[in-house]
């Protein structure tokens, strides 16, 4: 083992990549469960339209969050029990809706005709128990897990905060892989939902520093202010290009329709920022910090390795996959 | 109640629900590539007919794997957060590289292989079946290696209580993994062997005979018949493994008190734990000295070897390991009578008869129930340890309050009894669509020659 990746390098290293996975399962399941949630306001027939739009993706989506499960289990075994017996109700609840969401893509179609509107709820409930609880998980880990009704409180506004950037990012992502009708509605649905993250995003904001004095302390203490200052000045020069952009679609060109969803992805990479500078370098925030919770050198090493060798090939045939499913979705069919 | 058995029962559900439908993927995934590679040596619509047929029971199977898997890398954690600290150093880098060398691949070429046909060429969605079948079999590769070290534990050291890796390949390749992984393979191809001639002979009944379904009958009864002596073997050979390793495991299968010569083998009885001997037994002398020790004098460890001086009992509960090794066995006779009995009458007639399809159907869900037995024989019979010699469950049981995890495990037993029975009752609705298909012909799909064909049962999405 090089003497760079000593007990001080690795686990940092570590940190940043669940920090990636974490990331990539916000973005990614996040404009499924968005889709899922949004299709409450969609018929039969744009319901399967919007199906098919995440239909080959949606489980290489989950996966991200086993791996950033998968690495906060093996590279901060302390963490991972300190957090998940806190969560462990929240999570039982998360696993319920992401087992109805999941098992309805294939129920919805393949069930007897009289079940296959039951599963469409299931779908859409899933999908909306998924994003609440992971929004009030986020929650109580800002809180760091205190005690008492403020923190609840907190946490359901966070629920709803997350609830509503996941429907925005479903509603870009229909943007860019539907058309006609559907893609007007998705236009709206993108222009109500980016005000109601906003909302979310600025409460969020304002209340992290009041709730953490240290917080506090490492954003608003001088120099850090002017360094950090690009963070917030980014996210709402954002948003109000986006809400400008918005206003000019649906477009006849359709050249321009992703537009919208990566301006959600760049928002969701800010805010993931925002957060990972508030709490480092604690995992379990004011408890525990990355050192602290990390497991072996050796063992961290060796997984090390096969990442390194593996993660290239993930994102190459990850690529690949959503260059066959490009442009606009198609009815999924098996022939 | 107690925490730690409530703890035990919502991770043995939990574990019990997901296993059952990856030893449906594991092997449906080769099964599939097989009828892509006849597909595409003989053009012959068959083959393919039966590949979208039975891409869905794969896909419907594949989804209810996930959901309940992703349940389970939660639950790790949850329910057992003194194995990561004292194993994590092992465990983890194993459950690391099963889901970066596996889940990610399966997953992602999931996508391509159920709506790419259309959009790839032919031979990149062939690779695509491959590369699924593939994904499905590693990722059984590296959690059996993980099982196995937990029954078998090997190339680690113990510093200050915790497990840390010397030497990766003795841990890899432990003295169980050999044999734990050929028998689990083996069970997932005769899983899926009687599923798919259950399915086939429930199609067969309804006059649904058209080439496709003959084809994927013929398969299963095949892959049944040529698997489960192969499994007979297997598995004789994972029980003598067992003896060398784990003695207490085998001597509560037999349910042998006594360490001793002769020891018969006991086809039925009731253990009674508290006076330690059996009541109503049927046995065949020395029976199991021949079996385990091939010597009808052949000494075999008795239970009673396995209590502590203060009367501990080191062993595991005996009639669960002992009920479910019989329920396995027996499974595994009615599966080698029926897939024999069953090819003889294809070999020599060509077809199946009403009585043998309707036994079919009666064993569709077989190999379910029989992996279950096993996977209890062997996980029971490793208690009171969770890694052999190194870490009791009870030392790994999380302190989450009883009630919690009591009001959790109704709400994951309610969703799995519901699931099961829809995952079920849907697999039959499938099957008895396929004569509707015919009469009015909703999907049109394309032949290896370009000719437009209209495949059975395929309907305008991807039901």
């Amino acid at each position: 083992m090089p003497a760079l990746l000593d007990g001080h390098t690795l686990p940092l290293i570590f940190a940043a990549l669940m920090g990636v996975s974490i990331l990539a399962y916000v973005i990614l399941d996040g404009y499924d469960l968005g889709v899922g949630m949004l299709m409450a306001r969609a018929d039969r027939q744009e319901r399967d339209r919007m199906v098919a739009t995440i239909g080959p993706f949606w489980d290489a989506n989950e996966t991200w969050l086993v791996l950033g499960i998968g690495l906060l289990l093996v590279a901060f075994p302390t963490a991972h029990g300190m957090v998940l017996q806190a969560l462990y109700l929240p999570v039982a609840l998360m696993l319920l809706g992401l087992t109805l969401r999941g098992v309805a893509f294939e129920f919805r179609v393949k069930a007897q005709e009289q079940y296959q509107r039951w599963w469409d709820w299931a779908f859409i409930g899933g999908s909306a128990l998924s994003a609440l609880t992971q929004g009030y998980m986020l929650g109580l880990y800002i809180m760091g897990f205190q005690e008492g009704w403020l923190t609840h409180a907190f946490a359901i506004g966070a629920a709803a905060g997350l609830a509503a950037a996941y429907c925005f990012m479903g509603a870009t992502w229909l943007v860019g892989k539907t058309d006609g009708d559907l893609q007007g509605r998705a236009v709206r649905w993108t222009r109500l939902t980016l005000v109601a993250t906003a909302i979310g995003m600025v409460a969020v904001s304002l209340a992290t520093p009041l709730v953490s004095p240290r917080i506090l302390e490492r954003w608003f203490s001088f120099p850090n202010i002017i360094g950090l200052m690009p963070i917030p000045l980014m996210t709402a020069a954002l948003f109000a290009a986006l809400w400008v952009f918005l206003r000019r679609m649906p477009r006849l060109d359709h050249s321009l329709d992703f537009v919208p969803f990566m301006g959600a992805v760049s928002l969701f990479v800010l805010g993931f920022l925002g957060l990972a500078y508030s709490f480092y370098p604690y995992i379990v925030p004011e408890k525990l910090t990355i050192w602290q919770a990390a497991s072996a050198p050796e063992s961290l090493f060796i997984i090390l390795m096969g990442a390194l060798v593996v993660l290239p090939f993930i994102a190459g045939y990850t690529a690949f996959s959503y260059y066959v499913f490009r442009g606009k979705a198609t009815e999924l069919r098996y022939d | 109640m107690d925490p730690i058995l409530l703890a035990r029962i919502q991770f043995g559900a939990n574990i019990s629900f997901h296993i059952l439908f990856p030893t449906i993927t594991i092997a449906l995934g080769w099964v599939l590539l097989l009828f892509k590679v006849m597909f595409n040596r003989t053009g012959d619509d068959k083959w393919m007919n039966a590949y979208r047929f039975w891409v869905k029971v794969f896909a419907l199977s594949f989804a209810l794997g996930v959901v309940s898997g992703i349940t389970m890398s939660f639950q790790f954690g949850t329910n057992w957060p003194g194995f990561m600290e004292k194993v994590g150093n092992i465990a983890g880098p194993l459950l690391a590289y099963e889901v970066l060398t596996a889940f990610f691949l399966e997953a992602t070429f999931l996508g391509i292989m159920l709506f790419g046909f259309r959009k790839v060429p032919n031979w990149v969605h062939t690779l695509a079946t491959f590369l699924v079948a593939f994904g499905t079999t590693m990722s059984a590769f590296w959690i059996l290696v993980l099982n196995s070290w937990m029954h078998t534990p090997a190339g680690h050291e113990m510093r200050d209580g915790v497990a840390f890796a010397v030497d990766w390949a003795s841990i890899i390749f432990n003295p169980s993994l050999p044999y734990r992984l050929t028998h689990m393979l083996l069970a997932s191809g005769l899983t899926c062997a009687f599923l798919i001639a259950g399915l086939s002979a429930w199609r067969w009944l309804r006059h649904d005979r058209g080439p496709d379904v003959m084809i994927a009958l013929r398969t299963g009864i095949a892959i049944g018949a040529v698997l489960i002596p192969v499994q007979i073997i297997a598995g004789d050979m994972h029980g003598l493994n067992t003896l060398k390793h784990q003695p207490a495991k085998v001597a509560a299968m037999e349910a042998n008190w006594e360490t001793r010569g002769h020891v018969p083998l006991v086809l039925f009885a009731i253990p009674n734990e508290r006076e330690r001997r059996n009541d109503f037994e049927i046995a065949i002398p020395n029976g199991a000295s021949l079996v385990l020790k091939h010597d009808p004098a052949g000494i075999v460890p008795g239970l009673n070897e396995f209590v502590s001086a203060d009367g501990t009992r080191l062993h595991p509960p005996v009639a669960p390991v002992f009920y479910a090794f019989r329920i396995m066995v027996g499974i595994g006779m009615l599966m080698l009578l029926l897939s024999w009995t069953c090819g003889w009458r294809l070999w020599r007639k060509g077809d199946i008869t009403t009585p043998l399809a309707w036994l079919l159907v009666g064993m569709t869900f077989s190999g379910w129930v029989a992996t279950l037995a096993g996977w209890y024989v062997t996980e029971i019979g490793r208690q009171p340890w969770l890694v052999t010699g190194v870490l009791t469950t009870a030392e790994a049981a999380s302190k989450v309050p009883a009630g919690m995890i009591a009001s959790t495990l109704a709400m994951y037993l309610a969703v799995y009894l519901a699931l099961i029975t829809a995952y079920i009752s849907v697999l039959f609705h499938l099957a008895g669509k396929g004569l509707k298909g015919v009469a009015a012909p909703a999907g049109v799909g394309v032949s290896k020659g370009g000719a437009p064909v209209h495949p059975r049962g395929a309907t305008a999405r991807n039901g």
